[in-house]
């Protein structure tokens, strides 16, 4: 039944190879008859990807929404651990986390948050951590809450015997046990901060790469737009598998998550 | 009457126990930390609960503002319709076609799911300009990679021994299809149309925020550029009842039901 032999697997290569570059061809040609304000080609859309290396300005944009994204989860992350944490000390919270906070910040519209942000906070940094943190908050508690909940009670049992300790048993118990929730959580939260939590520079921001979209939006820039998208992306397709596909294929003990 | 007594008091040991009076205790302190926080700063910031409340009545009573909200349900729902015909072509093409799988499932669907939501705002934007037609759009693509990915692990789960027995039963693939395989996809069917659900409302408005002619985004739009935080307050609020509502009282119990007749821890 199953054949993986090398020649399927030669053929799904040059269709999918092929289909980009049928692609391009059909993007280049089409575009070559269309104002470049509604589809520029590739050709132009590749100088304006080439100004995010070459151009100081719009490499730093890039380089702040990077570490806005990496700041925002690495917050996120922490509140939601120490929820997690929280619920696990008493149980007595798990309703109040699962079905009052959880359901809040779910329903919570994105831009919601973006548009108080700016109401109760000024245009500046901080301010974008908020609403960015704001928005992956639940996707980061969905799989903290996970993790602490597949903990095997007897492995627990075992470090409460060999440290008494909290702080020792945290790291060397509890922490390695969920880290693949942990994992799997950031991973998430990585992905939706890039593609929905961004909004937030649209709004808070007079830097990142919202803020470069919104300005050659307002500037009819049609190749800088599609460069930022692809821009984007690249960054979010390269740290996925530079970093957190191993980071998550190294914590997958016996979980069996598909990368 | 003696009986009552005690049947009250271990119902409500039974519900403290198990969190749910603390869960109400929360929602009440929230609502009055809320309003007690309104009283001390100025209303443009924070109007307080009972403001907002009466603004929504009168966002529902009001037929106009009313027909924007409908015109965002209609968004959604042909987004959702959308996005989900096209994520399960995609996903069984991938599937049942293999020269085709890796197309799908190493560069279409890493693509789709790498590309960021405002990305596909602002381009629809560049090409057809500010209607509805561009916020179905931007939200069907958006919505597409969660569909196709949903149903993809769905199909990979599907149970080989079943299938086998299921050509053993019946040689018409129509009725192997109807009898085994589509129940079988019904739990991740319905995940893909959970996950959808709960996307295209995070970025629905946002859509019609900037690319929209109509809808709550809109509304939302119009009352961000006059500093009218009640009606700000009012909108999110509403939003936040209604997907909340639908979670609790349309999602959770299918999902229930699901996990119970399919067994999946």
């Amino acid at each position: 039944m199953r054949d993986t032999s090398s020649g399927s697997m030669i053929v799904q290569r040059v269709i999918a190879d092929g289909a980009i570059v049928l692609v391009l061809i059909a993007w280049w040609a089409t575009a070559r008859n269309l104002p470049p304000f509604v589809l520029p080609g590739p050709e132009a859309v590749a100088q304006s990807m080439a100004r995010f290396v070459t151009d100081g300005e719009v490499a730093f944009n890039a380089l702040v929404s990077f570490a806005r994204v990496a700041a925002s989860v690495s917050i996120a992350m922490v509140l939601a651990l120490a929820i997690a944490l929280a619920v696990q000390a008493a149980p007595i919270l798990n309703a109040t986390v699962e079905r009052r906070i959880l359901i809040f910040l779910n329903s919570f519209p994105s831009v919601g948050w973006a548009i108080l942000g700016v109401v109760w906070f000024k245009i500046s940094t901080p301010t974008v951590l908020f609403i960015q943190t704001a928005i992956v908050l639940p996707f980061c508690i969905v799989n903290a809450l996970a993790g602490f909940r597949h903990i095997d009670p007897d492995l627990n049992e075992l470090g409460l015997s060999l440290t008494r300790s909290p702080i020792r048993r945290f790291f060397k118990v509890t922490l390695p046990l969920v880290a693949p929730f942990l994992v799997a959580g950031i991973r998430v939260a990585y992905g939706i901060c890039w593609k929905i939590a961004l909004v937030s520079e649209l709004f808070g921001a007079s830097s990142g790469l919202g803020y470069l979209l919104m300005r050659a939006q307002s500037a009819s820039d049609a190749a800088m737009v599609f460069a930022c998208c692809l821009v984007i992306v690249v960054i979010y397709t390269v740290t996925d598998y530079l970093l957190l596909r191993p980071l998550a294929a190294r914590f997958s003990v016996n979980q069996g998550q598909n990368a | 009457m003696t009986e009552q007594k005690p049947r009250a008091l271990s119902w409500l040991s039974r519900s403290w126990s198990n969190g749910t009076v603390l869960a109400h205790l929360f929602t009440v302190g929230f609502i009055a930390a809320w309003w007690g926080y309104a009283q001390i700063v100025p209303a443009y910031q924070l109007p307080g609960p009972g403001i907002v409340a009466e603004r929504i009545v009168t966002f529902l009573g009001d037929s106009e503002e009313f027909a924007q909200l409908l015109l965002s349900l209609f968004h959604v729902s042909v987004a959702i319709a959308v996005a989900f015909v096209i994520g399960c072509a995609l996903a069984a093409l991938a599937h049942y076609v293999r020269p085709l799988r890796l197309l799908i499932d190493g560069r279409l669907t890493p693509f789709l799911n790498a590309f960021s939501a405002i990305g596909w705002l602002f381009l629809s934007m560049l090409w057809f300009g500010l209607d509805s037609f561009t916020v179905i759009f931007a939200v069907t693509l958006i919505l597409i990679p969660f569909t196709i990915i949903n149903v993809r692990a769905g199909l990979q789960e599907l149970d080989g021994d079943l299938i086998e027995l299921g050509r053993s039963l019946s040689r018409s693939p129509i009725r192997t299809a109807t009898k085994i395989i589509i129940p079988l996809l019904v739990p991740y069917l319905f995940a893909a149309l959970r996950n959808s659900f709960g996307v295209s409302w995070k970025v629905v408005l946002t859509a019609e925020l900037f690319g929209g002619s109509g809808g709550v985004g809109f509304l939302l739009n119009i009352a961000r550029q006059q500093f009218d935080t009640e009606t700000i307050f009012a909108i999110i609020a509403f939003i936040l009842c209604f997907v909340a509502f639908a979670e609790v009282v349309l999602f959770r119990p299918i999902q229930r039901h699901l996990d119970r007749s399919f067994g999946r821890a």
